[in-house]
């Protein structure tokens, strides 16, 4: 099987999308008659027959070009033969067609052998040294449709090389064919047209205008649909041939879009990972954190081994003896448990498992992030169950963004978004304090709305049922805004969609890691519902009083309520108040990949596998799951619901939950709740903050733990800059670049100014920014006041 | 990255003559030649903000004219075109012997900024080969020796008059400029079809062909 592109095969044939009405068009290619849809391109209609044309421009997600000329064919219609062989990228079927490809017509085979002499004049042929060596196109179709020998005698074209783009994208000039395949995508999918083809002639090449480097959240798409060796990705190069590798598909742990992604590993280590192929969720791309943010993985401070803390010291101790201590630890004492919004659905329904049956307790939050009372009401009333999904996207009227930055929170919905503005100039509207570059590439009608008021904008909106309301888990922090998405939903009968940051989030809200919902989205509050599942767990009961969210779990704790914590995966810098006095007081157990601020409290820490360590799935915002093997074969850590099992062994109280495996297969049996859901009541705004109001979120490449360790992708990070309007700006006397300080009663952070498009009155801040993380500084929410001054 | 008042006018009756504002870009760029002598980083910027385009885009069509320089060239830049039939008939020795006398090389300046030479593709003035071309004014049926003193009274401020078109010949920034779209006001002057464009018409005309 010849590799066509990484991550897609010869035998992939491309699905054609159906265009309504959807006119037949009949034609006949080397000799065999084939019916395809109008519009369909010549090239696409010979991969439905199973032959396969030579190409290097084509790519079935961009424009064609016609730019390579590999794919020629002879073409005659209805006997009126072309006087030469035509691009069949470019041209699309008509009746009554004759295509003869390079199988029949020896002067398509002589014309599509002629364009590779050409392409390889100037090619380097450093198939050895190169990356894509093994699997590149260039390469493969060199063999296939080339010539052994080249007649070419003068000297090849040189560069220098290779040119960094960007700090994580390296371009080879010389390898270049010139497809335009990067340009186009980044100009037509991602809208980032920072890279383009310059000069001209034999000098034609890709590049970057020199102050402005190829710094799009969606660059290493470019690496990947490179059909030679041109652009390559810095963490990658020379460090391994594509057949020493090991490829499995996995999911993104990083946001809540659900992207299929491909692993490659050599000797359990990742080398790389790939966006997988799925239509309904990323076509064939993935963003640049998805692809390269996985060096926290093999991070060399990595937790071996069980450790316990013995006079205030942490050490090792064998798995036995940790397991006693926590069990001893935990038992009988009032627990609550924080799981984070990381886990896989697996690992999630370990955790809820192991608070209701173990430590007999609702008391479970997954939000290690600011939340409310009204997110839990919502997230139980209009989320739980719900299948608002990408599709929606594709046939939506109007998509109203609220509380949520698709670009940075969750890029594949951003591309989605885009594609349909793109293609169909989709209506949306972003109710915003600032309206960024993201919103700006979505052709986004802003309704600029101080953080806290976005009830009055959303009221002011008319939708129909083939809207949708796409809230991100930031409007938790707005008293009032997820209550005005439910009236406008309820209004107008537009779709509710929310779209939390994590990758663990909806899926640990389906298995009830969180106090108000148990397993499959049964209330808490609904008796039979708890029976049903006491009934699929072989419990006796189950506990009836509605669990405490995080914030109240940690007061509680800090109150002496509860007297120990159960965590996995949470940082507690991302809450609004760091609870170092609970941590402090309570007996932890924490289950952790590498020491964190939690492991510095912990009384014994269980390490865990990675993604890439242990099988599982992820839930995307469209609750939808994607599961995925074992990436690294010879790993050893366990999974959390597995540490968590024989754990509840030792304290007597067995969930057993064997493995990842096991655990699905228990989710599935224990199905979801086909009874009454949980009813929402509305939440009124608060009044408006004194001083000026802040607006925050986080940008995609950011001090985010699972970033670690990977400063080639940190090095296209946006810059943390403080965002206020012009207006603004004069008042205090600053311009673009001038410092400002933004000060809380916790602490104050200083960062330049730039003017932009957003409320007077309102400063945005990066909330986690390497060196800027605004939310651990300044322990500020939106919509909270600060202080704003300037210089240092 | 700033133009001034009259500059920034001019920019924006450049892009309102185009129903899409990126039509614009070619004359902005040869705005920024008359203002800046060549396309600087800063042209390139000031135009990608005005288009809000990116800055690659416009880097793009900068680098793919020739016409569009990136760097200084000289107050006259002398173009002499090497394409075959000029260079047949003289325009490879013209160019050498320009080289020489002025001891700079393709696409170089004279130390006082005066001149800079180029060779250059075909202007369809074959009938006149071979052609040079100063600030893209025709200087038709030169030799060796009238293209050196056609440099040398350039250097020294004679202003020879062009064989066909505009009566004088325009610096490179003001020629720039006209080629932006505004007009120098010598648009009707001198000679547009010359005795040798119309040799053919007047042969068929003397052969009684009916025209």
């Amino acid at each position: 099987m010849t590799t066509v592109d990484s991550g897609r095969t010869e035998s992939a044939v491309t699905p054609i999308t159906p265009i309504a009405p959807v006119e037949q068009i009949n034609l006949i290619i080397d000799g065999f008659e084939v019916t395809v849809p109008k519009g369909t391109l010549v090239i696409r209609a010979a991969e439905q027959l199973g032959i396969q044309i030579p190409r290097f421009c084509d790519h079935p997600l961009l424009a064609p070009v016609g730019a390579c000329r590999q794919c020629l064919v002879d073409i005659e219609i209805n006997g009126r033969a072309f006087p030469k062989p035509q691009a069949s990228c470019t041209i699309p079927v008509e009746n009554g067609m004759i295509v003869k490809t390079q199988l029949t017509s020896e002067v398509a085979q002589k014309a599509q052998e002629g364009v590779m002499e050409l392409l390889l004049v100037n090619h380097p042929l450093d198939c050895p040294v190169c990356d894509k060596g093994g699997e590149c196109p260039l390469q493969n179709q060199a063999m296939s449709t080339g010539q052994s020998e080249s007649r070419f005698e003068g000297t090849k074209r040189k560069f220098e090389k290779p040119v960094n783009i960007s700090s994580q994208v390296l371009l080879d000039r010389e390898r270049c064919i010139l497809c335009a395949r990067c340009t186009r995508f980044s100009e037509e999918i991602a809208g980032d047209a920072f890279i383009s083809l310059n000069e001209r002639g034999a000098l034609q090449q890709v590049g970057i205008y020199e102050k402005d480097p190829f710094e799009s959240y969606f660059s290493g798409n470019t690496v990947q649909i490179c059909p030679v060796g041109a652009l390559t990705g810095s963490a990658y190069r020379f460090r391994s041939r594509p057949f020493d590798l090991v490829s499995t598909p996995s999911v993104c742990e990083h946001c809540a879009s659900g992207c299929s992604l491909r692993t490659d590993v050599r000797r359990n280590k990742t080398l790389r990972r790939l966006a997988g192929d799925d239509s309904n969720v990323n076509e064939e791309w993935n963003c640049d954190k998805g692809r390269w943010a996985f060096q926290y993985t093999m991070a060399k401070d990595r937790i071996a081994n069980p450790l316990i803390r013995e006079n205030g010291q942490l050490r090792e101790a064998s798995w036995p003896e940790a397991l006693a201590a926590a069990a001893a630890g935990l038992k009988d004492k009032r627990t609550g448990v924080l799981v984070g919004g990381r886990s896989t659905v697996e690992d999630a329904y370990g955790y809820a498992k192991f608070a209701r049956v173990a430590l007999n307790t609702n008391d479970i939050d997954f939000r290690s992030r600011p939340h409310s009372q009204e997110e839990t009401d919502f997230l139980a009333a209009h989320v739980v169950g719900s299948k608002v999904n990408y599709q929606d996207i594709d046939t939506a009227d109007h998509v109203v963004l609220v509380g949520f930055e698709p670009e940075e929170e969750s890029p594949i919905i951003f591309l989605r978004i885009r594609k349909q503005v793109q293609k169909r100039a989709l209506e949306v509207t972003a109710v915003t304090p600032y309206l960024s570059r993201g919103f700006k590439k979505l052709n986004a009608k802003a309704v600029l709305t101080t953080p806290g008021q976005e009830a009055t904008a959303l009221n002011g909106l008319s939708l129909t049922s083939k809207s949708i309301i796409i809230s991100g888990e930031r409007l938790a922090e707005l008293a009032g805004g997820l209550s005005a998405v439910v009236k406008l939903a309820n209004k107008s009968g537009a779709k509710i969609a929310w779209v939390p940051r994590r990758a663990g989030e909806r899926g640990a809200i389906e298995v009830g890691a969180i106090g108000n919902l148990l397993p499959g989205g049964r209330p808490v509050s609904d008796a039979t519902a708890r029976v049903d599942l006491a009934a699929a767990w072989g419990v006796d009961s189950l506990p009836a009083e509605i669990g405490k969210n995080a914030d109240q779990i940690l007061a509680a704790a800090n109150a002496g309520q509860l007297e120990a914590l159960v965590i996995g995966g949470v940082d507690p810098f991302d809450m609004q108040q760091p609870p170092v006095n609970a941590l402090e007081k309570t007996f932890i157990v924490s289950l952790e990949m590498r020491p964190s601020a939690i492991t510095e409290f912990a009384d014994v820490i269980f390490p865990i596998a990675a993604v890439t360590e242990k099988s599982g799935s992820f839930m995307s915002w469209a609750g939808t799951s994607r599961s995925f093997e074992k990436a690294a074969p010879d790993a050893e850590h366990r999974s959390d619901a597995y540490v968590l099992s024989i754990l509840s062994d030792a304290m007597g109280t067995p969930i057993n939950l064997t493995g990842s495996k096991a655990a699905a297969k228990e989710i599935a049996a224990v199905g979801s709740w086909d009874g009454a859901r949980a009813t929402f009541t509305a939440t009124q705004a608060k009044n408006l903050h004194e001083g000026v109001i802040l607006a925050t979120w986080r940008h995609l490449l950011d001090n985010g733990s699972l970033q670690a360790n990977e400063p080639n992708l940190a090095g296209t990070a946006r810059k943390n800059l403080a965002r206020v309007s012009a207006k603004f700006a004069n008042e205090l006397g600053v311009k673009n670049g001038d410092l400002v300080t933004v000060s809380t009663d916790r602490g104050s952070l200083a960062l330049p100014i730039e003017v932009s498009e957003i409320l007077d009155g309102v400063i945005w801040l990066p909330r986690n920014g390497v060196g800027a993380e605004s939310l651990r500084i300044l322990g500020a929410l939106n919509g909270d006041g600060v202080r704003v001054r300037k210089g240092i | 990255m700033s133009y001034d008042e009259k500059t920034n006018g001019q920019m924006d009756a450049i892009i309102a003559r185009y129903p899409r504002s990126r039509s614009a870009i070619m004359p902005m760029l040869h705005l920024i030649q008359s203002r800046d002598g060549f396309v600087t980083p800063t042209g390139i910027e000031f135009i990608s903000e005005k288009l809000g385009l990116t800055t690659a885009e416009v880097y793009a069509v900068a680098t793919f004219y020739s016409q569009y320089k990136r760097k200084p060239v000289g107050e006259y830049h002398v173009g002499v075109c090497t394409n075959t039939l000029c260079a047949v008939m003289g325009g490879d020795a013209i160019f050498a012997g320009l080289k020489d006398h002025l001891g700079v090389g393709n696409d170089e300046v004279t130390n006082d900024g005066k001149i800079s030479v180029e060779h250059i593709e075909c202007n369809a003035a074959c009938d006149y080969a071979p052609v040079v071309m100063v600030n893209w004014e025709f200087f038709d049926n030169q030799t060796v020796e009238s293209a050196k003193t056609l440099v040398d009274d350039l250097r020294s401020g004679k202003n020879p008059a062009p064989t066909r078109g505009a009566n004088k010949v325009s610096t490179f920034k003001e020629t720039s400029e006209l080629l932006a779209g505004f007009n120098d006001g010598h648009a009707e002057e001198g000679v547009q079809a010359g005795p040798a464009t119309l040799l053919g018409l007047k042969i068929a005309k003397e052969m009684g062909a009916q025209l």
